[in-house]
């Protein structure tokens, strides 16, 4: 319950990002001729201002609004902040990418910033209905943003494919859900976590985790429920498979921290019982499968499986240092997705460049867009010292440090495997003739951010300390 | 007065109905919408039958907020039908083949 | 055991849940499997009657038969699907299918059934007196403790709103549209020349037709 008007400030960044995607919605129909500008603009304008009002007021400790609903904590503010920051960057990619396609509409800023904000209520949730709703709130902007180009055919099918399959998963999360209402009698994640604690071995309870699991392993794309996620990468724009890879997944790490962690604690056992097999079925099947293609987005989609199946190792582990390298490993992956999809989308700016071929050559195309796409496949097959590199390390070390070397072992052999498509981007734009001699030119906005972008990754790598000491702080 | 496993077994077979709906048909996206709709509605039933059981209200608040979202889904689905639709002339599930991979 | 006269309900409801729910997976006809939808929407709205959810169940029928099923009907009817390709058979999947379904249905069945929630485990609860009011229960809930809930719920209709004219409203060059703003800037001098004219005699029958046709043109 509300006490106080003032404790409102404690969402100020949620209401601000709010009436600012409404501001951008009204701002854009009068704008009239300059199109997408006015709604680029108001939309970073949104974003960098809900980042300051999110660092201007950090919490120390964790505090509660709505009677426990609304959840601010310092993993709250690290993961928003994350998000934040990445929507910058995805927006400044896309902008070009928009413009040169004549897809340059106001909505795509506006469920952009709507999704940002379904991201933000559920990384802020504190129980299971605020939850939910966090997470349609995401996933029904998605489904708009996938289908936006309406006239293309690839599009349209991604969007209906991932629209089924979404909806399916969050049926499935929803009975689970319900059962654990019927079995705790409560929303409050709280309460869930104690009745769990307390009865570890109600085979209802088991039914609803398997459930729950199901929506989880969905939304983040491990094998067996991948299907959506080659599809949606290969026929969404360009822009859009941009930021349906990166931030989502800071998202979908927040709902297994939530939802698994904190509400199914008692239950770890089980759930790592049921990841174990999901993590190791992504990282094979991802690394194997992305080798076979031949389009860009495809690949970065399967890589993004087996990406996933190393950061579910985080969470088998089920210790403290679990948990801080698996937020490790999801807040630098969502990094160097947005990087990778980002040169995608300066590529394809006057006509899509998705093909491995498109990317011939261009090194002598553009020197410093190779260079950081060479950092960014490096940082991706894990070659040190770029901060991917650094990200596996840690998870392998948490999950070899419970006893499960096996599993290190797996992992390990089919990121080996996995470094050949990610060399072979490499060899690509360094070693091969390119197809045509135009420069390709990535423009002042996006190849800063590019850039930016790009040494973070390797930054980071050099110096990966206060990042994972920071990760390791708010999950404990 | 009946008891609460009836209505939670009459919920599940409703959801294996509508999971066995989304996975058999193999002809018409608009009946996989439908059968997720009916997949909402089990889920809904069993909030219901929790919440009278346990006495506690929140539950129906819950079908309360279920009931929003999948309108707004539903809305959101069928307009992504009809794009599809006027792009391939087609709703036709074994249609949807154009990636592959 | 003789039934009561609410056990004897709810199987009957049940009954036809059930059956509704088969006649939409299976039914050829989408437009068959939308009013099987609509049955089973009926069906439920019954059933949580039964358990006093009165508001929901009558929400159940209004919004969800009233507007979403319409909304299907419409859409449905308005894609002109080929009913003949449809019709060429379910699926070969289907007996297999069924089995798993089934053998779901008793395993979820052995795990919610009696031994855990059956009467004696879990108390009937008694029935609310005649004053109670389940609306009013409700709405003091969702307005106070679930105040957020429904705000992001509102942010969730908007996205839906936003979604759906973007993806489907076209503007054809072709069609002929009022706008409105037009119609209000517009000025008495855009529309109205006064022009000053010698006046006219009027001229023998006969050529009068042409000369009268010059004349509006140019009021």
């Amino acid at each position: 319950m509300l006490s106080t008007l003032s404790d409102l400030t404690l969402m100020a960044p949620e209401l601000w990002l709010a009436a600012m995607a409404c501001v951008v919605l009204v701002a854009d129909v009068y704008a009239g001729g300059g199109r997408g500008t006015v709604a680029y603009l108001l939309a970073q304008l949104a974003l960098l201002g809900g980042m300051w009002l999110l660092l201007a007021d950090a919490v120390p400790a964790p505090e509660a609004l709505f009677g426990g609903a609304f959840l601010r904590d310092p993993l709250a503010d690290v993961l928003k902040a994350a998000v934040l920051v990445l929507t910058v960057a995805v927006f400044a990619y896309a902008r070009g990418y928009l413009q040169g396609r004549g897809l340059d509409r106001g909505e795509y800023y506006v469920l952009g910033l709507f999704g940002v904000l379904g991201m933000m209520v559920l990384i802020s949730a504190g129980n299971l209905l605020t939850l939910y709703l966090g997470l349609e709130l995401l996933a029904l902007s998605l489904y708009a943003m996938v289908a936006l180009h309406r006239d293309s055919l690839e599009a349209s099918e991604a969007a209906m494919k991932y629209f089924v399959l979404g909806a399916l998963a969050s049926g499935m999360m929803l009975y689970g859900i319900s059962l654990l209402y019927g079995v705790t009698g409560s929303l409050a994640l709280d309460v869930v976590a104690r009745a769990a604690a307390a009865d570890a071995s109600d085979p209802v309870m088991l039914l609803a985790l398997a459930f729950v699991i199901v929506g989880v392993a969905f939304k983040l794309g491990a094998v067996p429920f991948h299907m959506w996620i080659p599809d949606v990468y290969h026929g969404a724009p360009a822009a859009v498979a941009l930021y349906v890879g990166a931030a989502p997944k800071i998202a979908g790490f927040a709902l297994a921290m939530r939802l698994l962690v904190e509400g199914l604690g008692g239950l770890q056992a089980e759930w790592a019982d049921m990841l174990v097999v999901l993590a190791v079925l992504s990282i094979a099947i991802g690394n194997v499968v992305a080798i076979a293609q031949t389009n860009i987005k495809r690949m970065l989609g399967y890589s993004t499986i087996s990406h996933i199946g190393f950061l579910l190792l985080g969470l088998i582990a089920g210790t403290r240092d679990g948990y801080g390298a698996a937020m490790f490993y999801a807040l630098t992956y969502a990094l160097m997705a947005a990087g990778a999809f980002g040169v995608v989308a300066i590529m394809s700016r006057r006509s899509e460049a998705e093909l491995l071929d498109d990317y011939r050559g261009l090194n002598a195309r553009n020197p410093w867009l190779a260079f950081m796409m060479l950092i960014l496949m490096f940082s991706m097959a894990g070659v040190p010292p770029t901060v991917g590199f650094y990200a596996k390390l840690t998870v392998l070390k948490a999950v070899i440090d419970v006893g499960a070397l096996w599993l290190a072992v797996v992992a390990v052999a089919f990121s080996i495997v996995g470094a050949f498509y990610y060399l072979r981007v490499v060899k690509l734009m360094y070693f091969d003739e390119p197809p045509e001699e135009a420069a390709v030119r990535a423009g002042l906005q996006a190849g800063t951010v590019l850039s930016a972008n790009g040494l973070a990754v390797l930054g980071l790598g050099l110096l990966p300390g206060a990042l994972l000491a920071l990760c390791l702080q708010v999950v404990g | 007065m009946v008891p609460l496993s009836h209505y939670l077994i009459l919920s599940a077979v409703l959801f294996c109905i509508a999971v066995a709906g989304v996975f058999l048909n193999r002809k018409n996206v608009i009946v996989l919408l439908m059968a997720i709709e009916l997949m909402l509605l089990a889920v809904n039933t069993n909030f219901v039958a929790f919440s009278r059981y346990l006495g506690d209200t929140t539950g129906q608040v819950f079908v309360f907020f279920v009931l929003t979202v999948a309108a707004a889904e539903a809305a959101i689905g069928l307009a992504i039908l009809v794009v599809l639709f006027r792009n391939r002339r087609s709703i036709n599930v074994d249609d949807l083949d154009r990636m592959k991979g | 055991m003789a039934l009561t006269f609410q056990q004897f309900l709810f199987y009957a409801f049940a009954a036809v849940l059930v059956g509704a729910a088969l006649g939409v997976i299976t039914a050829r006809n989408p437009v068959h499997s939308v009013l099987y939808l609509v049955l089973a929407f009926f069906t439920s709205a019954a059933l949580w009657l039964l358990m006093e959810a009165e508001f929901l169940a009558l929400t159940l029928v209004l919004v969800y038969v009233g507007a979403v099923m319409v909304l299907f009907l419409f859409v449905v009817m308005m894609l002109d699907i080929d009913l003949a390709a449809l019709r060429a058979g379910f699926t070969r999947y289907l007996p297999l299918g069924l089995v798993v379904a089934a053998l779901i249905v008793w395993e979820m069945a052995s795990v919610l059934g009696p031994a855990r929630f059956g009467p004696g485990r879990v108390a009937a609860p008694a029935p609310h007196g005649a004053g109670y009011s389940n609306t009013k229960a409700l709405g003091e809930t969702l307005y106070t403790q679930h105040l957020y809930a429904f705000e992001v719920a509102a942010l969730i209709l908007l996205v839906a709103i936003v979604a759906a004219i973007a993806l489907t409203l076209r503007r054809r060059p072709d069609t002929r549209r009022q706008d409105p703003a037009r119609q209000v800037r517009v000025r008495r001098r855009d529309r109205v020349r006064l022009v000053r004219m010698a006046p006219e005699r009027r001229p023998a029958p006969a050529a009068s037709e042409p000369g009268g046709r010059t004349g509006t043109e140019e009021a």
